[in-house]
């Protein structure tokens, strides 16, 4: 345990170390710390994991946090390794995007002295036990965030969205301070582990507490409707923490889902059934916005809500497997839904990155302004295809098994003979469909305009060479994860095992296990057929073609003999028929100025698609706080000596609210 | 054993007669002669002697998605019941597999057509992609309906069906096989969705995005698109033909309603129109309320 406390220092102190070096030597020097300590916290984490030691450690803090216990159980093990890795390639890449910005005064050392402190949060965050400190690293945790964020400070729409960040979160603590006090209040103590009686003595206080909570969580993991900060702090972000953010600070946000479903014991049905219906809003709602996005990281934003949704979707059938006692529903639905927790990370981290190193040749993540880059950048462009596929879920792939998984939860839940599954369950099922055919549209579109065809602009053709060997180093071995977690599924089944177990407690929970492994070995090997079939028809087809001419010409424009890349389809164009299909579910204005004239005029198109849940949800709950809220203005008129009167005020009023407690 | 062999033969011979069946069917009612049956095969064997001509604008994608597709629809063919109920690889959850698989034959067709930067290619793939999101749905729906029914999770569950849901399972039956054969009609590419013989690039789907594809690329892309047909046609044939036929019997059936359904695309598209490209989605939402009409009969038959 002191090892891995020793890790979280040196991440923390790898920050400050930063301020002494000069400004080239300061990522590398973090990235020293950084892999030390995350290397310790990953060793403890693997050996908790595989050999089930669970560390402990306690101390106490003065009042009112009590004593505070750190403790190591399956599921902090596997989220501690998961920042560790990751996080470790973040960090990584994150040392090479930054040599574009070095010496421009873009305040390198506070990047990673917050960069520190994010992450010594992020990997203390899963083992803490106590609810007021567990509050304290998590506002660590979003303040960092808050200041990665705000890494291109001189742009104003930047600016605007990190507020907007930061604003969300505190909300998003408000809740969580709530709930935590609730539950502390009854149990007159912060230790998680008190919580347990509470949650199991009455039924509507449990079932209320646990909302609050999941609404103060689900703010957090970007869950629907509490989506609407994480499309605009992604764009706003450098990749580097756009992938971490949403690989891994969001899933901090499911992390306490699941934290809180373990504290619960037993469950209650209307829980299982709520989680399984905001999973699924979720992802719907994700992708259905996803597929209209023109930028690049918009759209991974949007996708990332799609992917909580499929994550709280698998945890949700888990539930209802547990609450109809089938071993096999709950086992296959947690193992999708935590798999893809780790699968995601992988994914969207590849995606990230990729985006990143467009970014720094492009210099535009606008997708029709980019353009034949799988021949400018092919290595990159071959990298980020692979995550392309496999945040698709396209078979061979890691995000295939853990969909796959779920679905097979859902076609054992069949099974249960009880009229609701069948059909909570078939709705599901048609909703996963829909979500994976919309995720193949949004995903043909990102790569295919943005990646494909002619350069769409002036700075696509400025772009000769692909990125240096550093950048595509940490997504080499990202692609790498995808390739082997999805065509060996079966070793991933020893890893999650535990962490399964800490959820689903049965007698026939082997027996489950032993199903899965048997399933996930025959998918492997159905995988490894497929991809020699296609190694033998792409050798069949090299074969036929050895003796023969292969000639380059024009493309088939029709007879139409002065065709340019402005006539190649857009990505609205793209998605076209699709949003007329769903025209009810967009906001859509369209601008059309058409040349009037006989000779040839300009003319433009622009089309706007808004979010509509922000447009009739959020902005009008939003107006509605901003219209109460401006009856207070007068507490804030400038004047020193009233601020330090309230100040004083509040310290009397602190005082007697002690003397009362106490 | 012999199972398997015949599922691999009928995989790689028949699909391209299935498509002769068809212009055969077109040319009679037009009062041609038409060609013969196996013409398709001498097609395609020419396009395999013919040299490449590629975009200037392709990249390595261009070349490799063909074989890929290819690959894809073949490996969702193992997984289909060609002969005597029996695929040749047969696994839990086997109707999701063969949609992922076939998804991602689609996903690099409809990348690889965007891969010239022509207007008219991004038109197919655009539509492609924008039609295939409901047809899944529908698949998913009818196909889980069946595992639900018959507790059954593998394709194998489509003989099961009468004896588990008793004489509902012929309703269950009737309905699936009409949204199979509108599958056969969206996935083939056949009218009322899309015409294959139009050579008017606004109207059309899968034709247009193979518009750049020459030689033995296009002879894969014409293969692959013609199994895809036959897979929906042999699981309809699998679920008319009683369980308990010997194999003769079984071919013979099997024969007989391949050539139906090839006769009846062919009949459809001699005697109307396609659609106009809006109406298409009307067509295809056809489907999923067929599905959601399956649930219904199964609730019933579940819980009654």
């Amino acid at each position: 345990m002191y090892f891995f406390l020793i890790g979280v220092c040196l991440i923390l102190a790898g920050g400050f170390a930063s301020i002494f070096a000069r400004e080239e030597r300061k990522g590398l020097l973090f990235l020293l710390f950084f892999s030390t300590g995350s290397f310790l916290a990953l060793v403890i984490s693997l050996d908790s994991l595989f050999f089930s030691t669970f560390y402990c450690f306690s101390f106490n803090l003065p009042f009112p946090a009590g004593q505070v216990k750190l403790l190591f159980d399956p599921l902090s093990a596997f989220f501690i390794s998961m920042i560790a890795v990751m996080g470790f390639l973040g960090v990584f890449y994150g040392n090479s995007y930054l040599k574009s910005y070095l010496n421009k005064d873009y305040g390198i050392t506070s990047h990673y002295i917050f960069l520190g402190v994010f992450f010594s949060a992020l990997i203390l965050l899963p083992v803490i036990r106590n609810a007021f400190f567990f509050l304290i690293a998590w506002e660590f945790m979003s303040l960092s965030s808050f200041f990665l964020v705000l890494f291109d400070r001189k742009k104003k729409e930047v600016i605007s969205a990190a507020i907007n960040y930061l604003v969300t979160m505190h909300i998003s603590v408000i809740f969580l301070i709530l709930g935590f006090s609730i539950l502390s209040f009854f149990s007159g103590s912060y230790d998680f582990s008190s919580f347990h009686n509470i949650f199991n003595n009455n039924r509507f206080l449990a079932d209320a507490v646990f909302v609050i909570l999941f609404i103060g969580f689900g703010f957090k993991a970007g869950l629907v409707p509490l989506h609407f900060w994480l499309p605009k702090a992604h764009p706003a972000a450098p990749s580097h923490i756009s992938g971490l953010m949403s690989g891994l600070m969001i899933k901090i946000g499911i992390y306490g889902i699941l934290r809180m479903l373990l504290i619960m014991g037993n469950l209650h049905i209307e829980i299982a059934y709520f989680v399984l219906a905001i999973g699924i809003i979720t992802m719907l709602y994700g992708i259905l916005n996803a597929s209209v996005q023109n930028d690049i990281k918009k759209l991974l934003a949007y996708s990332s809500i799609e992917n909580i949704g499929i994550i709280t979707c698998g945890i949700g059938v888990g539930l209802l497997g547990i609450v109809y006692n089938n071993t096999l529903v709950a086992f296959l639905g947690f193992f999708g839904g935590l798999l893809h927790i780790l699968n995601h990370s992988i994914f969207k981290e590849l995606l990230f990155f990729g985006t990143g190193s467009v970014y720094t040749k492009a210099h535009t993540l606008n997708i029709d302004e980019l353009g034949s880059l799988t021949k400018r950048m092919p290595t990159t462009s071959i990298l980020f295809f692979t995550g392309v596929l496999a945040i698709s879920g396209m078979p061979l792939l890691n995000g295939f098994i853990s969909e796959f998984l779920i679905y097979m939860a859902l076609l054992s839940g069949f099974k249960i003979h009880d009229l609701n599954i069948v059909i909570v369950f078939m709705i599901s099922l048609a909703s996963m469909a829909l979500t994976g055919t919309m995720a193949l549209m949004c995903f043909t579109k990102l790569f295919g305009i943005a990646f494909q065809g002619m350069p769409r602009s002036e700075k696509v053709k400025e772009v000769t060479t692909d990125v240096g060997m550093w950048m595509l180093l940490p997504k080499i071995a990202l692609a790498a994860f995808i390739i082997i977690i999805g065509l060996l599924p079966n070793v991933m089944l020893l890893v999650f095992e535990p962490l399964i177990k800490s959820f689903v407690r049965a007698e026939n929970f082997s027996q489950a296990s032993f199903f899965t492994f048997n399933l996930l070995n025959i998918v492997s090997l159905v995988s490894i057929i497929f991809l020699s079939l296609i190694i033998i028809i792409l050798a069949i087809r090299s074969f036929l073609l050895k003796n023969k001419k292969i000639s380059l010409y024009k493309t088939w424009d029709c007879g139409y003999q002065a065709g340019n890349q402005k006539m190649q389809y857009t990505s609205y164009s793209f998605v076209g028929p699709f949003v007329e299909m769903f025209s009810n579910l967009f906001t859509k204005k369209e601008n059309l100025n058409s040349p009037k004239t006989l000779f040839p005029s300009k003319g433009h198109f622009r089309v706007n698609i808004d979010d509509l849940l922000e447009v009739y949800f959020t902005e009008p709950i939003i107006n509605g706080i901003k219209k109460i809220l401006a009856k207070f203005i007068w507490i804030q008129n400038g004047s020193t000596q009233i601020y330090i009167l309230y100040g004083f005020i509040f310290l009397i009023l602190a005082i007697i609210g002690l003397f009362i407690y106490s | 054993m012999l199972n398997v062999i015949l599922n691999i033969v009928f995989i790689i011979l028949l699909p391209l007669a299935f498509i002769g069946v068809i212009n055969k069917t077109k040319a009679f009612w037009s009062g041609r002669k038409g060609a013969s049956i196996i013409q398709p095969y001498y097609d395609v064997l020419r396009l395999l002697k013919k040299e490449l001509v590629i975009s200037r604008t392709a990249s390595f994608l261009f070349q490799i998605y063909p074989s890929i597709t290819l690959a894809a629809v073949f490996m969702a063919a193992l997984l289909i019941p060609f002969v005597m109920h029996s695929s040749v690889i047969t696994i839990e959850g086997g109707f999701i597999f063969f949609a992922y698989i076939m998804a991602f034959g689609k996903f690099l067709s409809v990348v690889g057509a965007m891969d010239v930067g022509s207007s008219f290619e991004g038109m197919g793939a655009s539509r492609e992609a924008s039609f295939s999101t409901l047809v899944e749905v529908a698949f998913f729906i009818i196909m889980g309906s069946i595992a639900a029914i018959t507790s059954d999770n593998t394709f194998g569950a489509i003989t099961l069906i009468l004896e588990k849901a008793g004489t509902i399972g012929y309703l269950i039956k009737i309905l699936s096989i009409i949204t199979f054969l509108i599958l056969i009609l969206i996935e083939g590419c056949r009218i009322p969705v899309d015409d294959p013989n139009t050579h008017l690039e606004l109207t059309m789907i899968h034709e247009v995005m193979i518009l750049d594809n020459s030689g033995i690329d296009l002879a894969m892309l014409t293969y692959a698109s013609a199994l895809k047909m036959l897979i929906f046609t042999s699981l309809i044939a699998n679920m008319i033909i009683p369980e308990s036929s010997p194999l003769l019997l079984f071919l013979l059936l099997y024969f007989l309603i391949v050539f139906a359904v090839a006769f009846g695309i062919g009949t459809i598209e001699s005697a109307i129109a396609r659609l106009r490209m809006s109406r298409v989605f009307d067509f295809i939402c056809f489907t999923s309320s067929l599905g959601i009409i399956m649930l219904a009969l199964i609730v019933v038959s579940m819980f009654s």
